[in-house]
């Protein structure tokens, strides 16, 4: 009877936590498929990829994060957007002139440069986790980048979605966010943190605020959110409490009263004031200044903010860059770019173009094996991605175990870093810091007659 | 304070919410209220103000396809693999069903009695999981029956978008960033601004839930002049209200049909808009109404007194005469009717003068038109056309004598808000309207006289309703997101707002200057 029982039950596709056995097969299928067709034991699935996450973009990372080495049959550098970071090359030395590939090649960057009493801190790679928060991912997912920040010695944030118990034993290595729902804010996650970060927009929905269908805030969900399980919840759109960089100041005051060591982070958008905006932010105590562009990723946003509302990082980068140095106080701010943050290249034109590092968001979930599907939000199924990262359904998100999702990380940024340091010793520089703002090792690769 | 305001009948009267408690019939007692006779009469007023309050809003309400787009993906599944994997599977999981029933889609493609041996590709979302998880016999292809609809400027993601905002009437939201070029050329090319701190009102969630997006058509005099007693003397506005900036133009090509022709003024009728209709066919048809615009031949002027109930007559070149400005045939409509006057002219040679002659005689409404790929026949692209008109307006000191209307290319939402940004007052529609009905088209859709398309067969008239009112439901509730995102609180401001939007070309310029190799923005 029993049997029967489970037979009707797997015919229906009643949904309950995996068997053992289900989540050996699942995952072993998954891992081995992503596996052959990254090592091109397979063609390129047709229907993967578009113009800024190209086919062979999303098989190179699946590639580094399977190897921790950058493949040589795949172009991992560049998408086909025909823009931006796209159309941008660097001007690399003659090869006698390289430097030799090495660990010395440095790629620390420092967060903090207001010579303040607040924590001094330095990441290993000038780039972290950008916010996900609990309800648009897992706890599998969040687990994952956060054992990887700290194999890193960098961040990951939490979004905007309370903070999972689990998550306290790597309190050293995550961001609290603060953002317009004060979602999982509390006195414990703001002394947590070593960085606060204020979410005034986000590039994929800038001005709009967020929205987290019923469907996915469940039990777990809505117990960190102090919410009713399966209501929507709406992040406003703005702070309900800011109408001036005065009141952003006293929002900074407030946390620095909270946890006087932590150093502040403003994430903002990429409106046409931005370079204002971000001196505004400067002078209200932040430390970081992280501009998020228009073609940044999300677990939902409406189709016409995507593309329409505000400008790409790759134009904001220079904007605020050159504006902060005319005001002179560029070297006491760090400016994190993300919003369509790709790959190392692209982490090293960011650079290139005026930022001081990156936060990367959707490279870490290709990094553990989303296909850019879009269907995050909950899909006609309801139920959130298939691959089981932007979801808390308990079968799917069984696809991503914490110390599978570390481990792909983890190769995913080695060979980032590999790459990174192989742009750096191209141009003759030593140290990631003085790639800073120097235009003049790119070039613009127009375009082709008949392009 | 409140209830010593309200003991009395006399001081009842001085209390903010006398006029509407004296609509709805206070039971007014003799002698103090007692609170929980205020408590009782508040609570009905207000349910009666409540009941009695409207504020525009499209209704929309999912329908269902009457001859569905080309599904996205195709699905392949080789049969001979499947039945090796269930046999190989069946053995190593014996009896563990859970385990060897197991589908790689969440989607229900492979669901049924018979699973993946007779997928069901409509519902098929291209996430790839089977096909990544079953390299050997799976195969997930875009379809080329999509892919091939529209032309190089409607393109079958418009046409696909198009299809579901006036399915769902609702806004296109979707995991993930964005997904396509940077920049692009024609409305690609211009982006939104937003702000950080400001929304457009402090109500509701985000602020945006009070905006307004009403245009007024017609003129106000640039002042009101006043006569020695202080009465009005010179002229006054002559302006009407519709709810939203676009209107339904005259279909293009063949698709004027009388069935059409229903659909649209009843659709505009019920979301109070306009739609422009030849005037052969609103006479045939009966259709002379409020919210219908009866085009008129310039020759055939004198034919607007037919159209008595139009607030809005627009007049057109003949075919076949050469379009000058033709101040008779505007002087012979305007004394044939109450009705406004409105003027079609393409963005052919001499355009500018046209317009400011036409202006210059007095008339209201100016529909500018550019070809269905959004350029003029010199080839610019109407962002740059309607700004041109809008800054001669400017200019000569006119702009809020004249309404601008205008169309071409405006076949997705956001070209809604930019086109108004460029300087209109309303946009209008053209082929949207076919690919909301689910209707197909033949050949290019550039030139408005040779688009050929069809409908579906049996053209239900209530369903052909509900999908172009979810339509404009769709586009409306994406213009406010685009205003909430500005903190703009009314669409009537937005016009001509340029410093509120950004050209990639100019950003680009501005950041890649001095890049080598870079030589102005290509886009
Ligand atoms: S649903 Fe999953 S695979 Fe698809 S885009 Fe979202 S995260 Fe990626
Ligand atoms: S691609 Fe995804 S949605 Fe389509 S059939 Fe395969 S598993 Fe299902």
């Amino acid at each position: 009877m029993a049997m029967l029982q489970d037979l009707v039950d797997a015919y229906k596709g009643k949904i309950v936590k995996p068997s053992d056995a289900l989540l050996h097969k699942t995952t072993h299928l998954i891992q081995d498929g992503m596996n052959a067709r990254a090592f091109g034991e397979y063609e390129k699935p047709k229907a993967l990829g578009d113009a800024r996450w190209t086919d062979e973009l999303i098989l190179s990372t699946w590639y580094m994060a399977e190897t921790g080495e950058v493949p040589d049959k795949l172009n991992f550098k560049t998408g086909k957007s025909d823009g931006g970071f796209d159309r941008l090359d660097f001007q690399f030395l003659p090869e006698s002139d390289w430097l030799e590939h090495s660990e010395a090649i440095d790629t620390k960057l420092p967060l903090n440069r207001r010579g303040d009493k607040k924590n001094k801190i330095e990441i290993d790679i000038p780039w972290y986790g950008g916010g996900m928060s609990y309800g648009s991912v897992s706890v599998n997912v969040m687990m994952s980048r956060a054992k990887n920040a700290k194999q890193w010695n960098s961040f990951m944030s939490t979004g905007e979605g309370g903070y999972p118990p689990e998550l306290y034993e790597l309190k050293e290595n995550v961001i609290t966010q603060v953002a317009t729902g004060y979602f999982g804010v509390e006195e414990e996650t703001i002394q947590a943190a070593p960085i606060i970060e204020f979410k005034y927009a986000q590039g994929a929905k800038p001005g709009l605020g967020g929205h987290l269908l019923a469907a996915k805030a469940g039990e777990e969900v809505a117990k960190l959110r102090g919410s009713v399980p399966f209501v929507s919840l709406f992040s406003p759109f703005p702070f309900h409490s800011t109408y001036s960089v005065e009141d952003h100041s006293k929002h900074l005051d407030w946390i620095e009263t909270v946890n006087p060591k932590a150093i502040l982070s403003v994430k903002v958008s990429t409106p046409h004031d931005v370079d204002m905006v971000a001196v505004g932010s400067y002078y209200a105590g932040a430390h970081i200044i992280h501009l998020d562009g228009g073609y940044g990723g999300t677990g939902a946003a409406p189709e016409i903010a995507k593309k329409n509302i505000a400008m790409p990082i790759e134009l904001a980068i220079p904007k605020v860059h050159k504006f902060l140095q005319k005001e002179g106080v560029r070297d006491k701010v760090t400016i994190i770019a993300s919003g369509g943050v790709r790959t190392a290249d692209d982490i090293a034109k960011a650079i290139a173009l005026g930022a001081d590092g990156c936060v990367l968001g959707t490279t870490d979930l290709v990094g553990m094996g989303c296909t850019r599907c879009s269907n995050c939000e909950g899909g006609p199924s309801g139920r959130g991605c298939p691959w089981g990262l932007t979801t808390t359904d308990i079968e799917l998100q069984e696809w991503v175990q914490q110390d599978w999702g570390a481990k792909r990380l983890d190769n995913l940024y080695t060979a980032m870093q590999w790459r990174l340091r192989d742009i750096l010793r191209k141009l003759g520089l030593s140290n990631v810091r003085e790639l800073r703002g120097r235009t003049d090792l790119l070039k613009y690769i127009g375009k082709e007659a008949g392009e | 304070m409140i209830i010593a305001l309200l003991r009395t009948p006399a001081r009842i009267r001085g209390g903010i919410m006398l006029e509407s408690a004296t609509h709805v019939g206070l039971q007014v007692t003799d002698g103090p209220l007692s609170i929980d006779q205020f408590g009782a009469e508040s609570a009905r007023i207000g349910r009666a103000i409540a009941d009695r309050y409207h504020r525009y809003h499209i209704e929309t309400e999912e329908v269902d396809d009457a001859d569905p787009l080309p599904h996205r993906f195709l699905v392949k599944v080789g049969k001979v693999g499947l039945a090796k994997l269930i046999g190989k599977e069946s053995l190593k999981y014996f009896g563990q069903f859970d385990v060897i029933l197991a589908r790689p889609c969440t989607y229900g493609v492979f669901s049924g009695p018979v699973g993946g041996f007779v997928p069901k590709p409509k519902l098929c979302v291209g996430c790839l999981r089977c096909e990544v998880q079953h390299p050997d016999f799976v195969k997930v292809l875009p379809n080329p029956d999509l892919l091939k609809l529209g032309d190089s400027y409607t393109t079958h993601g418009h046409i696909a978008a198009i299809d579901e905002e006036a399915k769902k009437g609702m806004v296109p939201v979707r995991g993930q960033g964005y997904r396509g070029r940077f920049g692009g050329p024609g409305f690609d090319g211009m982006l939104t601004d937003m702000s950080e701190i400001v929304r457009p009102s402090r109500d509701g969630i985000h602020g945006r839930e009070l905006i307004g997006t009403a245009v007024d058509i017609g003129g106000k005099p640039m002042h009101l002049s006043f006569d020695s007693n202080g009465k009005l003397s010179g002229s006054t506005p002559e302006m009407f209200t519709i709810q939203v900036p676009f209107i339904f133009d005259l279909p293009p090509g063949d698709l004027g049909t009388p069935q059409l022709a229903s659909v649209v003024d009843s659709t505009s009728r019920r979301i109070d808009t306009l739609a422009c209709l030849d005037a052969h066919t609103v006479a045939r048809l009966g259709l002379d109404a409020p919210n219908i615009v009866p085009v008129l031949d310039n020759t055939e002027a004198s034919r607007a007194s037919e159209f008595p109930n139009a607030r809005l007559i627009e007049l057109r070149s003949s075919p076949g005469r050469p379009w000058g400005w033709d101040a008779a045939g505007f002087d012979i409509a305007t004394e044939a009717t109450d009705a406004m006057i409105g003027i079609r002219i393409h963005f052919e040679e001499g355009w500018q003068d046209r317009m400011s002659q036409a202006v210059e005689s007095g008339v209201k409404v100016i529909h500018l038109l550019a070809d269905l790929h959004g350029c003029g026949s010199d080839g610019t692209f109407v962002t740059e056309l309607f700004k041109e008109a809008h800054l001669l307006l400017l200019e000569q000191g006119r702009r809020d004598t004249v309404t601008l209307f205008g169309g071409g290319g405006i076949v997705g939402a956001d070209h809604v808000p930019k086109a108004i940004i460029s300087g209109l007052d309303a946009v209008t529609l053209d082929l949207p309207v076919l690919f909301a009905l689910q209707g197909r088209s033949n050949g290019s859709l550039r030139q408005r006289k040779q688009v050929s398309g069809t409908l579906p067969r049996h053209l239900d008239r209530d369903w052909a309703e509900q999908r172009l009112t979810n339509l404009c439901g769709s586009w409306r509730d994406q213009l406010l997101e685009i205003l909430g995102a500005m903190g703009i609180r009314e669409v009537r401001r937005l016009r001509g707002e340029f410093g509120r939007s950004m050209v990639v070309k100019h950003l680009e310029d501005e950041a890649f200057e001095g890049i080598a190799g870079y030589v102005g923005g290509d886009c």
